[in-house]
C-alpha cells in the first residue's frame, strides 16, 4: 500500500523529533487540508478514545504522553489545541501531530487552540522557531494557513463535548457552533474566538476575561448548556492546572492540561482522560520525561560558565 | 563575468553577493553562510582585493548572528583566497572579531584564527599572525585581549626562542591583566599553554601565574585554576607535586566561595590520578571527607558522584575508616538529590568492598535508600543491582531485597516499576521456578494490567524472557491462560494487551500452541466492536502467520483476515490486506 508511504516515513523522521524539510512540510499541509476540511465545527468522535490539553512544544513530554497511554493507532487520540509555542519544539510537535492525523485520520482528532493563530505564534515562539529552523517563514505560513482548516470543537458519542478555551454568551446550542464560517484566523470576537478563549470562573453567568479576548463563564452557564444539549460533561484544556486535570462547575466541566512541568519551570503534573467503550473515564497522571543529558535540577545552577 | 553566473542551488552567484547587503537579517546570514561558494565563484584574486575587504567594511557593522556566521566563515575560505600563502588576508577582519562585543562572535574567531595559524608559512606567521598576537594582547578595549589568550598555544611551538620568551611575557602580563575576565581566559588556556613550554620556563614562569591565579580575588577566576591543578600536576615529579600544587588544591577544597569548592569535587578523580596513589592516600581523602561533608548541597552531590572513584584508588581499611562513615551519613542526607548521586554510585562500590564488607557495611545502607522518598533514589538502587549480585549472589541479594523489590513493583513512579521489570529475568533465572512463583508470578501478571501502557508493554516482553527460562510447559500451564483470560475486560486497552502478548509469546511457544490456544482467541476478537482490537488482530496475524502451518494458515487465518478485510473501517481493512499478503 503506497498511500501511506511517505506520511509512515514522514512519523518515523519526527518521532526522533527531527524536522521535515519546507517541501515535506508543504506536502504533509496540502494532505492535512483535505482531511480536515471535510471536518465539522463540532466533529464527531467515537469512543474509545483518550483526550489530552495543551502541548506548547514540550515534544519529550508528548512521547512521554504516548509512552503513558499508548501508541497512535492503536490507542485512539483526541488533543484540544495548543500544540505550538513556548517549548523548544514546537515545530517538530506539531508536524508529528499532524502527520498522526494525516495517517490515521479515523483514530487522530486534533482541535484548533488559540495559540493556532498567525498573531499568537508571532508573539509566543513558534514563528521565531520556524525561522531559527528553516531560515524563513515560509513552514510558520504552511502551518498558519493550515490551523483555519481545524475544527473548533469536537462531540464524544453525543455526550462529551470537547474544546480549547470554553463557552460563549453568543452560543446556546452546538447548532449554532456548526453554523460558524472557521476557516480564517481567529477573530479577536465572537463565538468562534470565545470558544478558544473563554475560562470557567466561580461567579455565575458571563464575566469579562483578565486574558483580553473571550469570557469566564459560571457554574449556571455550564449546567444550563449541558442541560440544552443533553451533555454530560465539558471537556477543556487552555489553563494550567497543578494536577493535570481539575474538575469544576460540580463535575459540568473538566480542565485537562497535557503538559507537564509547564514551560519547563512550573512544577505541574500532567494528565490525560481515557474514555472507555462504555463511556466511563479514568484521568492519568504523569511527570515531565527525564531529559537526557540534563544533570538534575538543583536550587541553582553554578554559573561558573558564565 | 561568467564566472558570476555559475550557481549554487538555484542561487546564482550575483544574487547570492547583491544579499549580503540586503535588509533582511536572515538573507544576509543566508548569504555569509554561502561565503564559499561567493569566493569560489569570484576567484582567488577577486576574493582576496574585493570581497574581503568589502565584508571588512561593511559587514563588520552587522548583527551578532551574521558576525558568527562570518567569523566560522572566514576559517573555511584558505583555499579560496589561493592556499595558506595567502591566508594572511584573512587575518584583518578576524582581527577585528576577535574584538567584538559578544563572546560567541569571538569564540568563532579564534577558532578560525588558530586554524590558520596552524597552515600559514613560516614567514607570514612570523610578519603578520605574531604581531596581531601582540596587537590583540596590547588592545585598549579587554575583548581583544580575552580573544589573544586563545592564541598562545598554537603560536609557541612555532616561535623562535626570542620571540618564545616574548610570548612568555605577554601571557605573564595578561594573567595580571586588570579585567577579571581577560585573567579567566589567561587561566583557561594556562594548562594547554603550559604543554608546550619548555619544562625550564614552567617553573620559573607558568608556576608562579599558575599560584598567584589560584589565589585570586575573583572565585571565578580562581576555580579556573583547579583544572590546571589537575594538568600541571601530571607533568611534574611527586615533590614538586607535594610543594608547589598541592598547596593549592588544600587551600582550594576549603575556598570560601562554594563554586571553588564544587569544582574540586568536580574534579577530584583528575586530581587524584595526576597527583599519584600517594599523596592521594596521605594527603587528598581529608580534602574529600570535608567535601562529602560541606555545607552546600550542590559540592556535597559532586563528590558523592566520585566516590566509587576515589575507593578504587585507597586501600579497603581507608574505605571502611574514612569514606563509609561519610556514607552512612549521606543515607540520610537533607537534600534529595545527594541522596539520588549516592544512590547511583554506591552500588559501584560492592565489587571495590568485596563481598564481606558488602554484606556487612553496604546492604543496609541499600535497603535504606530503596525506601527512600525520593524516586530518583529508589530508582538508581534498582537499575544497579545487577553490580550487587555479581559480588554477594543473587541468593543473598534476594533474601535480603526481595521483599523491598515486592515492595517497589507497585511504586507510584511506572519508572521504578519499569526497573524491576526489568529485573525480573535475572531473578527468575537465579531464583528457580517454585521460588518464582510462589514470590513473584502473580506480581508479573498484575503488570499486564497496569494503568500506563509502557508497562503493559514491558510486562509482555517480560513474559517473553520468563518462557525462555523455564520453558514452553511452564508457560502453557502458568502464563499463557492468564494472558488470555484478559481479552474479556471491558476497556479495549487491556485487551490489547492480549493481543500484544500473543505476538510476543508467539515466537517462543511454539506453533501448536499457537493454533490451539492462540487462533482461536484471535478468532474471538475478530468480532470486537472497537476497530483497534479488530486491526490489531490484522496485526497479530502478521507475526503469527509465518510461526504457523500453511494448512492453518488457509484453513483458519485466511477466513478471518477475508473478512476484517470487509470491514467498514479504514485502519482495520489496512492491516488486514496487509496480513493477507503474507497468507
Amino acid at each position: 500500500m503506497g498511500e501511506f508511504q511517505d506520511v509512515d516515513k514522514y512519523i518515523s523522521i519526527l518521532k526522533e523529533c527531527k524536522p521535515l524539510s519546507e517541501n515535506e512540510v508543504r506536502d504533509l499541509c496540502e494532505k492535512a487540508r483535505e482531511i480536515l476540511s471535510k471536518e465539522s465545527n463540532v466533529q464527531p468522535v467515537r469512543c474509545p478514545v483518550t483526550v489530552c490539553g495543551d502541548i506548547h512544544g514540550q515534544f519529550h513530554d508528548l512521547m512521554e504522553l504516548f509512552k503513558i497511554g499508548g501508541n497512535c493507532p492503536d490507542t485512539n487520540y483526541l488533543f484540544m489545541g495548543d500544540y505550538v509555542d513556548r517549548g523548544f519544539y514546537s515545530v517538530e510537535t506539531v508536524t508529528l501531530l499532524v502527520a498522526l492525523k494525516v495517517r490515521y485520520k479515523d483514530r487522530v482528532t486534533i482541535l484548533r487552540g488559540n495559540h493556532e493563530s498567525r498573531q499568537i505564534t508571532q508573539v509566543y515562539g513558534f514563528y521565531d522557531e520556524c525561522l531559527r529552523k528553516y531560515g524563513n517563514p515560509n513552514v510558520w505560513k504552511l502551518f498558519t494557513d493550515l490551523f483555519d482548516y481545524l475544527p473548533l470543537t469536537a462531540l464524544i458519542e453525543n455526550q462529551v463535548f470537547c474544546l480549547h478555551g470554553g463557552l460563549s454568551p453568543s452560543i446556546d446550542t452546538l447548532d449554532h457552533i456548526e453554523n460558524l464560517d472557521r476557516v480564517q484566523e481567529v477573530p479577536h470576537e465572537g463565538a468562534m474566538c470565545d470558544l478558544l478563549w473563554s475560562d470557567p470562573d466561580d461567579r455565575c453567568g458571563f464575566g469579562y476575561s483578565p486574558r483580553g479576548a473571550g469570557y469566564t463563564f459560571g457554574k449556571d452557564i455550564s449546567e444550563q448548556f449541558n442541560h440544552n444539549n443533553g451533555l454530560t460533561l465539558v471537556a477543556r484544556a487552555h489553563q494550567l492546572v497543578m494536577e493535570g486535570y481539575n474538575w469544576c462547575h460540580d463535575q459540568n466541566v473538566v480542565t485537562i492540561f497535557s503538559a507537564p512541568n509547564y514551560c519547563y519551570r512550573c512544577g505541574n503534573l500532567a494528565a490525560i482522560m481515557e474514555i472507555d467503550e462504555k463511556m466511563k473515564h479514568t484521568f492519568l497522571q504523569f511527570d515531565p520525561a527525564p531529559r537526557r543529558g540534563e544533570p538534575h535540577v538543583t536550587r541553582r545552577t553554578p554559573d561558573y560558565f558564565l | 563575468m561568467a564566472s558570476m553566473n555559475e550557481s549554487d542551488d538555484c542561487h546564482p552567484i550575483v544574487i547570492l553577493i547583491d544579499e549580503l547587503k540586503n535588509e533582511d537579517m536572515q538573507i544576509r546570514l543566508n548569504s555569509i553562510r554561502k561565503l564559499q561558494s561567493i569566493a569560489k565563484a569570484l576567484g582567488p584574486d577577486r576574493t582576496r582585493t574585493e570581497l574581503i575587504p568589502y565584508l571588512q567594511d561593511s559587514v563588520l557593522e552587522d548583527e551578532d548572528e551574521v558576525l558568527v556566521a562570518l567569523s566560522e566563515e572566514l576559517g573555511k575560505l584558505t583555499d579560496f583566497v589561493g592556499g595558506p600563502e595567502h591566508s594572511v588576508f584573512l587575518l584583518p577582519p578576524l582581527q577585528i572579531l576577535a574584538g567584538a562585543e559578544e563572546l560567541v562572535v569571538r569564540d568563532k574567531a579564534v577558532e578560525s584564527l588558530n586554524k590558520i595559524a596552524a597552515e600559514i608559512p613560516n614567514s607570514a606567521f612570523e610578519e603578520s599572525f605574531l604581531p596581531l598576537l601582540f596587537t590583540l594582547s596590547k588592545a585598549d578595549w579587554f575583548t581583544s585581549r580575552i580573544s589573544a589568550c586563545g592564541l598562545f598555544t598554537v603560536s609557541y611551538p612555532r616561535s623562535n626562542p626570542e620571540m618564545k620568551k616574548s610570548l612568555r611575557k605577554t601571557f605573564t602580563g595578561l594573567c595580571h591583566d586588570d579585567t577579571p575576565m581577560v585573567r579567566r581566559a589567561a587561566a583557561t588556556n594556562l594548562g594547554n599553554f603550559s604543554k608546550q613550554i619548555e619544562k625550564e620556563s614552567i617553573k620559573t614562569e607558568i608556576l608562579p601565574l599558575f599560584q598567584s591565579l589560584s589565589t585570586d580575588e575573583q572565585d571565578s577566576v580562581r576555580l579556573l585554576g583547579v583544572e590546571n591543578c589537575a594538568l600541571l600536576g601530571s607533568m611534574l615529579t611527586l615533590e614538586e607535586n607535594i610543594n608547589l600544587i598541592l598547596p593549592t588544591i588544600k587551600s582550594s577544597s576549603q575556598d570560601k566561595s562554594w563554586r571553588v569548592r564544587y569544582m574540586v569535587a568536580r574534579l577530584f578523580k583528575e586530581l587524584c590520578d595526576s597527583m599519584g596513589p600517594e599523596i592521594t592516600k596521605t594527603e587528598l581523602v581529608q580534602a574529600f571527607v570535608k567535601l562529602l561533608k560541606d555545607t552546600e548541597a550542590e559540592v556535597r552531590t559532586e563528590a558523592t558522584l566520585r566516590i566509587a572513584d576515589v575507593c578504587s584508588l585507597l586501600p579497603k581499611e581507608m574505605n571502611i575508616k574514612n569514606i563509609l562513615p561519610c556514607i552512612k551519613d549521606l543515607v540520610t542526607d537533607s537534600s534529595q538529590h545527594v541522596r539520588a548521586a549516592l544512590a547511583q554510585v554506591i552500588m559501584s562500590l560492592a565489587p571495590i568492598f568485596g563481598k564481606e564488607d558488602t554484606l556487612e557495611h553496604l546492604l543496609e545502607l541499600f535497603l535504606q535508600l530503596l525506601k527512600d522518598d525520593f524516586p530518583d533514589v529508589r530508582l538508581n538502587i534498582i537499575s544497579k543491582l545487577d553490580q550487587v549480585s555479581k559480588v554477594i549472589g543473587i541468593e543473598m541479594l534476594s533474601q535480603s531485597l526481595l521483599p523491598a523489590i515486592v515492595e517497589l513493583a507497585e511504586d507510584h513512579q511506572w519508572r521504578v516499576r519499569l526497573a524491576i521489570i526489568d529485573y525480573i529475568p535475572l531473578l527468575a533465572s537465579q531464583l528457580g521456578v517454585e521460588f518464582f512463583d510462589e514470590k513473584l508470578g502473580n506480581l508479573c501478571m498484575t503488570w499486564l494490567g497496569d494503568p500506563v501502557f509502557s508497562i503493559r508493554e514491558a510486562a509482555t516482553n517480560n513474559l517473553k524472557k520468563l518462557t525462555e527460562v523455564f520453558g514452553v510447559d511452564w508457560a502453557k500451564n502458568n502464563i499463557i491462560p492468564k494472558v488470555l483470560s484478559l481479552h474479556t475486560h471491558p476497556n479495549y486497552l487491556y485487551r490489547m494487551t492480549t493481543l500484544f502478548a500473543i505476538s510476543v509469546l508467539s515466537t517462543v511457544v511454539g506453533s501448536d500452541v499457537i493454533a490451539s490456544s492462540m487462533v482461536p482467541l484471535l478468532a474471538k476478537l475478530v468480532t470486537d466492536k472497537v476497530p483497534n482490537i479488530r486491526f490489531n488482530v490484522a496485526k497479530t496475524f502478521q507475526t503469527v502467520i509465518p510461526l504457523l502451518d500453511s494448512t492453518v494458515v488457509q484453513s483458519r487465518v485466511k477466513p478471518l483476515l477475508i473478512k476484517l478485510q470487509e470491514d467498514y473501517d479504514k485502519d482495520v481493512k489496512f492491516y488486514a490486506t496487509q496480513a493477507l499478503q503474507l497468507c
